[in-house]
C-alpha cells in the first residue's frame, strides 16, 4: 500500500467513511509515490518505468485458439439443438418470416451487473445453425486492450438481414455491447438489427406459473435440461477478474461451459417456442378455413 | 454596483421599463420601526427605483426568436442583456453577475434558442435545486409556444420517469438538469447521451456563487468530468454562467470552468424603492456590552409585520432556530387549534412530500409568516412576499441580498432588516453599512485539487473513459491517484491504460454536499414507530446527536435516546421539555508540516497541515425564553480525528517575556486576537463561520487553552477535567484551520492576506465601542474585569501589534 493510499484512507476515516480493503493484486513494482499529500497537491512528476505484466504460472491453458493479441476464439458444433424451420415471428410479436440461417443467437458474460460506462463483456458467445449443426463461436479477451479486436470480429459476424436471438438480451446484453462500440467509437452493427428476445414470450406464457422465467428455469421446464458443475452466472466476473490479475485460467473454462450452456438452451427454448406456435398457427389457420366454410 | 433585487419586474420575460408609483409597504413599516426603535437601528437606507438601459433586439436573431419575444411583450433587451449576447456570439465564456430578477435567464436563453433553431444545436442547462430547473422550463416553453419555436426543453432529474428518460436523451434540445444528475445519472451513462454531447453548444450553470467551498469543488471536478466526456465525443461546449453579485465573478467562473471567462456586471435593468435597516439589539448590560437576542428582535419585527398585514419571511441560521422561532411565533398567531395555521417552517431535513406542502400552502398565501434555513434561499416559488427578516447575518453579503430579494414581488415598496445575533461576525458586519453599500467584499474561492474530493472524481472519471498513463485531469497528473485506485482494486493497469475493473457505480458513492458520505439518520420510535424522520452531518453528529440531546424537528423536541456511531443512526423519541441542549467541545492542533513561512512583526505566520483532535465533552441543558443554564450532562463519543490545512501565527519567548507580565496575561491575549481575527478572515473567504475554525495551543499538540467560565484562558494538556499542563518551551500559536479532512483550501488564500488580516483584526479591536472587550471583538469579557488595566481588549492589541507586519 502506498503512502498516498494510507494517507486518503486516514483521511476518509476521519470523514465518517469505512474505506475498502485493498486487494490482492499480484505482486507488481510501483514507483515511488510522494509520502505527503501537500507535496502531492503540487505533484507533476510521473511514473518512471510502466509497470510490467506479471509472470503468470500457467496451470491450465486459456479456451480457444489465439486470433489476436488478447483474443481467444473457441469454436465448437454439436447436434442439438436442431435447427427449427423456417418460421412466422409472431411470437415475439415480429410479423417476419424467418429462415433458420438468418437466426444469430448470443449472451454476453460481463464485469458486473453495475451499470453504465464501467461495465463491459469480457466474453461474447455466439451460436448458428450451420451446414445443419448447431455451432457456436465463443470470443473471450485475456486483455483490456483486445476490447476492439473481440468487438470488431463480433461485428464481421452479423449481416443486415441477421435475427438476433438473446434471453434478456433487449435490456441488458445489446445496450452493454452499444455501449462498449460507441466507447470504442465504432458504429454499432447491433443498430437496426431485428432482434428476439425469448424472455418476453416466456414471461407472456408462464409468470405466475413458474417459480420465475429465468433462463435457468425455463430450460428445465421446457427442454428438461441439467447442468452438470455450473458456474454461477454471478460468478463469472471474479473468475475473470482473478485471471486477469495473474491467476489461474482455469475458471475462465468453466465460465466458458457455462456460456456454451446459455447458448445450447437458447437454440431449444427457441425451438420450443417455434414447434409451438406453429401448431397454433396451424389450428387458428384450420379454424379460420373452417369459418370461412360455413 | 449596488442595484437591487427588482420587486417591480415581474418575471424576466416581461419587461415594460414602466415603474409605478410604490404604495404603502414595507416603506411605512420602515419608518414604524425607525420611529420607534432607532437606537437599535446602526444603518438604514432606501435603494431607489432606478431607470432601466435598454438596447434594441439584436439584428442578427433569428426572426421567429424576435417575434417570440415581441409577443410576450418584450420589445427590447436591457443593456446587460445585449452585452451577453454579443459576448457569446464572439464565442467567449461569459459570466453574468447581476442582481436577483434581473432578467439573468435571458442572457443565455437567448443564444441557446438562437442555435438550437439554426443548428439544432443541444444546451444542458445546470441548476442547484430541481425547484429552479422546473422554474425556468416552463419559462422556456411559454416563448417556445409564443412562437412555435419547435424547440424542446426537458428537465431532467431524479423524478424524471424512467420512459421519458430515453426520449429525452435523443429529442431534448435544451435538458435542464442540476450537478447531482450530472454526476451521478448522465456522465456515468454518457454512451447513450452520445447524440447529446455530438451536438452539444452550450453549458448553461446559474447561482455559480453558491458552488463554493466544498460543493464548489466537487462541482468543479463534475465539470472536469464534462469537458472530458465532451473531448471524447469531439466538442468543446461554450459556457455561460450567472452568479449574485460577489468580488471575483470571473475569477470564479474561471476557477469552475478552468477556461478564460468574460464577466458581466452592470444590470440594465429596472429596480424599484427597496428599504434596508441593519438592526443591533439593544444593551441589556453596558458592563458587559451583552445585548439582546436577536431572536427576540427578530420575533418583535416579524410579529409587528405580520399584524400590519404584510407576508413575511424570517430566515433563520440553524434548523434549531427555524424551530425555536416558529414556536414564538405560533404561541402568538396559531393559538386557536381549529384555525388553519398561519405560521409555517420551512428547512432542509424535512421529507420531500412535506416541504412540497409547505410551498404549495405557501403560494396559495394560506401562510401569513414562515420561517426558514437557507432551504428557501434560492428561487423556489412561494409566490409573494412584503417583507424579510433576517435572524443573524447568513454568513456573506450575497447571500444577505439574495435572501433580501425574495421580498418585493409586489407592486409596492419592500423591506429587508438584517438582525445581528451576538456572534462576534454579525457584530463586525452590522456596524460596517459600508459592506452592503460598496463593492460585493467577498470572493468565492473552491479547492478542486482536495485531495479526497479529487480521488473521489478521478474514481469516477474513470469508470466513464479509461486514463492513459500521465493524463491530466484538470491541471493535475492523474496517474498517483490511478495508482491508489489500482491498489484498492478498482482500476486494472494494462501497459499505457488504467481501466475500470469493478462491479461497482461509483457516483452513487460520492455526495457532492460533503468531503465524503458518513451521514447519520435520525429514527422515531416514538410509540414503537421506527420510522426515519431526519438526516445530520457526519461532522454535525457529535454536537447534535448525543445522547441527551433535545433534537428539533417541525418545533417538535425529541430526546436523543441511543446513539449508533458505527450504525450511523441516532434513536429519538418525542419528548415535552422546556429546554434545549447545546454542546461542549474541546479541539486541540499539532503542526505537522509547514509548507510556507514568513516573518510577521516580531513573531512569524505560517501556512501548512496539522492534525486536530476534538472531543465533545458534555452537553448544557438551556431553558427557552430565559436561557439560564439549568443543567449539563456528560457526553461519551469517539474524538474526531481532522487533518487539515491552517494558517497560523507565533511568537517567541523573549518577544512575549518583553510585552506581557506573565503567561496567563499572554495567553489571554492569544485567545482574545484568534477571536478577532477569525471574524475578519470569515468575511475574507466567504467562508461559513463553521467551516473556518480557531484555535489557540502549543506549536507541538502539547497543550491547548479555551476560555474557561471567566473568560480567560485555561490550559489543558488533555480531554480529562482540570488536566493541568506541564509546560515545556512557550510558545503559543494561533491558529485559523479548515474544518474538513484535507482542508478545502482557505488556508492558503488566508496565508496570502495575512498583513491585511492582521490590520483587519486589529482595526476591529481597535474601533470597537466597548471598554475592556465584547463578543464582537475579542469574545465575552466579565464584569470584574471591566475595570482591569489588563483588560482582553488591550492583551488582544498587544498580541496583534507584535505580529503586524512592520
Amino acid at each position: 500500500m502506498s503512502a498516498l493510499a494510507d494517507k486518503l484512507r486516514g483521511l476518509r476515516r476521519q470523514a465518517g467513511v469505512v474505506p475498502p480493503a485493498p486487494v490482492a493484486v499480484a505482486k507488481r513494482e510501483r514507483p515511488a509515490l510522494p509520502d505527503n499529500i501537500s507535496q502531492l497537491l503540487g505533484i507533476r512528476r510521473r511514473a518512471q518505468n510502466a509497470p510490467q505484466r506479471p509472470q503468470r504460472q500457467e496451470s491450465a491453458s486459456l479456451p480457444g485458439q489465439t486470433i489476436a493479441p488478447g483474443l481467444q476464439l473457441s469454436e465448437t458444433s454439436s447436434a442439438w439443438p436442431p435447427s427449427p424451420s423456417t418460421f412466422h415471428a409472431a411470437f415475439a410479436r415480429l410479423d417476419e418470416v424467418i429462415a433458420p440461417e438468418r437466426l444469430l443467437l448470443f449472451d454476453t458474460e460481463t464485469t458486473g451487473l453495475a451499470g453504465g460506462t464501467g461495465t463491459r463483456a469480457f466474453m461474447i458467445g455466439v451460436a448458428d445453425w450451420h451446414e445443419g449443426r448447431f455451432r457456436e463461436r465463443q470470443l473471450l479477451i485475456t486483455t483490456l486492450a483486445a476490447e476492439g479486436a473481440m468487438l470488431d470480429c463480433f461485428a464481421s459476424w452479423l449481416r443486415p438481414d441477421s435475427v438476433l436471438v438473446s434471453y434478456n438480451g433487449k435490456s441488458y446484453d445489446s445496450p452493454l455491447l452499444k455501449t462498449r462500440f460507441r466507447m470504442h467509437q465504432r458504429a454499432c452493427p447491433l443498430n437496426g438489427l431485428s432482434h428476439i428476445d425469448l424472455l418476453h414470450p416466456v414471461r407472456r406464457q408462464w409468470r405466475g406459473v413458474w417459480e420465475n422465467c429465468r433462463l435457468a428455469t425455463a430450460e428445465r421446464q421446457l427442454l428438461q435440461v441439467v447442468r452438470e458443475d455450473d458456474l454461477p452466472g454471478a460468478e463469472a466476473p471474479a473468475a475473470w477478474l482473478g485471471f486477469l490479475r495473474g491467476g489461474s485460467a482455469e475458471p475462465l473454462h468453466r465460465v466458458a461451459r457455462h456460456n456454451s450452456q446459455d447458448l445450447r438452451s437458447l437454440g431449444g427454448i427457441l425451438g420450443h417456442l417455434v414447434t409451438q406456435s406453429t401448431s397454433l398457427l396451424w389450428d387458428t389457420s384450420k379454424t379460420s378455413v373452417r369459418r370461412k366454410q360455413k | 454596483m449596488n442595484a437591487l433585487p427588482n420587486p417591480l419586474a415581474q418575471r424576466a420575460v416581461r419587461q415594460d421599463g414602466a415603474l409605478s408609483a410604490p404604495v404603502s409597504g414595507g416603506d411605512q413599516l420602515a419608518r414604524q420601526l425607525t420611529k420607534r426603535y432607532g437606537d437599535r437601528i446602526t444603518g438604514s437606507f432606501v435603494l431607489p427605483g432606478r431607470e432601466g438601459q435598454f438596447a434594441p433586439l439584436p439584428g442578427d436573431m433569428p426572426p421567429a426568436l424576435a417575434d417570440a419575444l415581441r409577443s410576450r411583450g418584450i420589445h427590447q433587451l436591457y443593456a446587460h442583456q445585449a452585452q451577453a449576447w454579443n459576448a457569446t456570439a464572439a464565442g467567449e465564456h461569459v459570466v453574468i453577475a447581476t442582481p436577483t430578477a434581473s432578467g439573468k435567464s435571458l442572457c443565455y436563453t437567448l443564444p441557446v434558442i438562437s442555435a438550437a433553431i439554426r443548428q439544432q444545436a443541444k444546451a444542458l442547462y445546470l441548476f442547484p435545486t430541481k425547484a429552479l430547473a422546473q422554474d425556468q422550463v416552463a419559462e422556456l416553453l411559454e416563448l417556445n409556444q409564443a412562437g412555435a419555436l419547435g424547440v424542446k426543453a426537458f428537465t431532467f432529474d431524479g423524478d424524471t420517469p424512467g420512459d421519458a428518460r430515453q426520449a429525452i436523451r435523443l429529442h431534448g434540445d435544451i435538458v435542464v438538469s442540476n450537478p447531482d444528475m450530472l454526476h451521478q445519472a448522465i456522465l456515468p451513462h454518457h454512451t447513450k447521451w452520445a447524440q447529446f454531447f455530438e451536438n452539444l453548444r452550450y453549458v448553461v450553470i446559474d447561482e455559480v456563487h453558491t458552488y463554493r467551498g466544498v460543493f464548489g469543488s466537487h462541482v468543479a471536478n463534475v465539470l472536469r468530468r464534462l469537458q472530458r466526456v465532451c473531448a471524447f465525443y469531439g466538442v468543446s461546449p461554450q459556457f455561460i454562467l450567472c452568479s449574485a453579485t460577489i468580488g471575483n465573478p470571473a475569477e470564479h467562473a474561471s476557477a469552475l470552468i478552468e477556461q478564460p471567462v468574460t464577466a458581466i456586471t452592470e444590470s440594465g435593468a429596472p429596480v424599484g424603492e427597496k428599504h434596508v435597516l441593519l438592526w443591533n439589539p439593544p444593551v441589556v448590560n453596558p458592563d458587559l456590552g451583552l445585548r439582546a437576542s436577536a431572536r427576540s428582535q427578530s420575533n418583535r419585527i416579524a410579529r409587528t409585520a405580520i399584524r400590519a398585514g404584510l407576508k413575511t419571511l424570517v430566515f433563520a441560521q440553524s434548523r434549531l432556530m427555524v424551530e425555536v422561532l416558529t414556536k414564538y411565533l405560533k404561541d402568538v398567531f396559531d393559538s386557536d387549534p381549529r384555525k388553519p395555521p398561519r405560521i409555517r417552517a420551512y428547512r432542509g431535513g424535512y421529507l420531500p412530500t412535506e416541504r412540497r406542502a409547505a410551498e404549495r400552502e405557501m403560494r396559495a398565501g394560506h401562510v401569513d409568516g414562515i420561517v426558514s434555513t437557507s432551504a428557501l434561499e434560492l428561487g423556489v416559488d412561494i409566490g409573494a412576499l412584503d417583507v424579510v427578516v433576517l435572524n443573524g447575518y447568513p454568513g456573506s453579503v450575497a447571500a444577505t441580498w439574495q435572501r433580501f430579494g425574495r421580498a418585493g414581488r409586489r407592486q409596492q415598496a419592500s423591506l429587508g432588516v438584517l438582525v445581528a445575533s451576538s456572534d462576534p461576525l454579525d457584530q463586525y458586519l452590522v456596524r460596517h453599512p459600508e459592506f452592503f453599500q460598496g463593492a460585493p467584499p467577498e470572493h468565492a474561492r473552491i479547492a478542486p485539487d482536495q485531495p479526497l474530493i479529487l480521488l473521489d472524481h478521478i474514481r469516477c472519471a474513470a469508470f466513464e473513459l479509461p486514463f492513459k498513463d500521465g493524463e491530466l485531469f484538470g491541471p493535475q497528473d492523474a496517474t498517483p491517484w490511478l495508482q491508489v485506485l489500482s491498489e484498492e482494486g478498482v482500476l486494472h493497469q494494462e501497459g499505457e491504460r488504467f481501466e475500470w475493473i469493478a462491479d461497482s457505480y461509483p457516483a452513487n458513492a460520492v455526495s457532492l454536499r460533503s468531503v465524503a458520505d458518513g451521514n447519520f439518520v435520525v429514527v422515531d420510535r416514538t410509540d414503537g414507530r421506527q420510522t426515519i424522520v431526519a438526516e445530520v452531518d457526519f461532522s454535525a453528529a457529535s454536537l447534535t446527536l448525543y445522547e441527551g440531546a433535545i433534537h428539533m424537528i417541525q418545533s417538535v423536541p425529541y430526546q436523543v435516546e441511543r446513539l449508533d456511531w458505527n450504525g450511523r443512526k441516532a434513536y429519538v423519541t418525542r419528548t415535552h421539555v422546556d429546554y434545549y441542549t447545546d454542546a461542549i467541545d474541546y479541539t486541540k492542533l499539532k503542526v505537522l508540516e509547514a509548507f510556507d513561512g514568513s516573518p510577521a512583526g516580531s513573531g512569524s505566520a505560517h501556512h501548512g497541515e496539522v492534525h486536530v483532535a476534538r472531543r465533545v465533552a458534555g452537553y448544557k441543558k438551556i431553558r427557552y425564553y430565559t436561557h439560564e443554564n439549568i443543567g449539563y450532562g456528560p457526553v461519551n463519543l469517539p474524538d474526531l480525528e481532522l487533518h487539515t490545512t491552517a494558517v497560523w501565527w507565533q511568537l517567541p519567548q523573549r518577544a512575549l517575556d518583553q510585552a506581557f507580565d506573565h503567561r496567563q496575561q499572554a495567553l489571554d491575549g492569544f485567545l482574545a486576537a484568534a477571536h478577532a481575527l477569525h471574524i475578519v478572515a470569515t468575511v475574507a473567504v466567504m467562508a461559513e463561520a463553521r467551516d473556518l475554525q480557531k484555535a489557540v495551543g502549543s506549536g507541538d499538540g502539547a497543550w491547548f487553552a479555551t476560555p474557561d467560565v471567566n473568560g480567560r484562558a485555561q490550559i489543558r494538556s488533555g480531554f480529562g477535567e482540570g488536566e493541568a499542563a506541564t509546560l515545556g518551551p512557550f510558545i503559543p500559536t494561533l491558529y485559523l484551520y479548515d474544518a474538513f479532512p484535507g482542508g478545502v483550501g482557505l488556508s492558503a488564500p488566508l496565508f496570502e492576506r495575512r498583513e491585511d488580516l492582521v490590520r483587519l483584526a486589529r482595526e476591529l479591536v481597535h474601533r470597537c465601542d466597548c471598554r475592556a472587550g465584547c463578543p464582537a471583538c475579542v469574545g465575552p469579557v466579565l464584569a470584574a474585569d471591566e475595570q482591569n488595566e489588563h483588560s482582553l481588549k488591550s492583551l488582544a492589541t498587544r498580541v496583534l501589534d507584535l505580529i503586524i507586519a512592520l
